[in-house]
């Protein structure tokens, strides 16, 4: 089983507006567990997150470095909604495993584009089985984009990959008027795409090939 | 996902800005409309709310209601109950209910001076 741990942080939010708010504020359609990005104004991503139902609650998967700016951007904006934030990844690794997961008691197990998402109480001791290297060769050749990498504030969904997770007929959102313009133009810049040898624009190494964000 | 602890976990301060006493006006033609919706009727109120959400962040949210559990600071303004939540009273603060009558894009409008941009259909602010 490939699995690696990812540098990520787990919000829980509560309270009976939690998928309407995170809805209202990000590019996929939010109506149960899925993944979705939050941008803002002018399109650039916040973070992609893995929106994960735990009963009454919503979890919000994401990276490390993009927890503040999140954070901030939710921050202000629960005003009358029924949303309570809490932060709970002291409590809980997260990890990805490129292959199937099986159940496993305590353990939330999501499958993902990118693979299965792990969110594994602390107390249950987990590893990764490969190394960043390793990972990063499985998602260069299945073009996958990752935080830090390909999806960075500097970035738009298109440019790295996560077309995909802009829905195509939601209601408004931040960052939706730009995007909706973009794709209806057929301009969305450029793209993340597989690219031979170590290149200086690539934004992920590896052995014999690597990514690359190009314009078409 | 460990939630034996989630009920423990601190819940993040959310930024609650400074509760302002709302100073609202509704246009006649607004009052002409909200007078045709309520009838006789003047046990329920308009509430004019925000939520996140819309192209530019926050989102205008208006509502008749009879009762409301959320914590408002009530108006009365031509014989209307206006509530207004307190959480989003520094958004509120001098708007204009409007109504603006057309094919397109007609309805409650609200002209907002606290709104830096909105977006093109005006039912979002930021």
């Amino acid at each position: 089983m490939r699995v690696f741990q990812l540098d990520s942080y787990v919000l829980l939010l509560s309270g009976k507006d939690s998928l309407q708010f995170i809805d209202g504020l990000s590019t996929n359609k939010v109506e149960g567990t899925c993944t979705t990005v939050f941008t803002k104004a002018n399109a650039k991503i916040i973070d992609m997150v893995e929106v994960i139902c735990v009963g009454d609650n919503v979890a919000i998967v994401g990276h490390n470095s993009f927890k503040q700016d999140l954070l901030e951007h939710l921050n202000s904006r629960i005003l009358q909604q029924d949303v309570l934030l809490r932060d709970i990844s002291d409590f809980n690794n997260v990890f990805i495993s490129l292959d199937r997961y099986p159940d496993t008691k305590n353990v939330t197990n999501v499958e993902t584009f990118r693979g299965w998402i792990l969110v594994v109480p602390k107390s249950i001791p987990m590893e990764s089985t490969i190394d960043e290297a390793e990972f990063n060769e499985h998602r260069i050749q299945n073009i996958l984009p990752h935080q830090g990498y390909e999806i960075t504030t500097s970035n738009h969904p298109f440019n790295c990959g996560l077309d995909h997770l802009v829905h195509e007929s939601k209601g408004c959102y931040v960052g939706q008027e730009i995007l909706t313009r973009m794709r209806s133009r057929n301009n969305t810049g450029k793209s993340l795409i597989l690219v031979e040898g170590k290149p200086e624009d690539a934004t992920t190494t590896g052995k014999t090939h690597s990514l690359a964000i190009r314009r078409n | 996902m460990d939630c034996g602890t989630c009920d423990t976990a601190p819940a993040i301060e959310v930024i609650k800005p400074e509760v302002v006493d709302v100073n609202l006006t509704i246009t006649e033609k607004a009052i002409d409309m909200l007078t045709e919706a309520f009838g006789d009727d003047r046990s329920h109120a308009l509430l004019v709310g925000v939520l996140s959400g819309g192209c530019s962040g926050y989102m205008y949210d208006l509502q008749i209601v009879e009762t409301t559990d959320i914590d408002c600071q009530e108006i009365e303004i031509s014989g209307f109950r206006v509530l207004v939540p307190n959480a989003s009273s520094h958004l509120l603060d001098g708007i204009e209910v409007d109504y603006v009558d057309r094919l397109m894009g007609g309805g409650f409008k609200i002209n907002n001076p606290n709104a830096s941009s909105s977006c093109g259909c005006g039912e979002s602010f930021a």
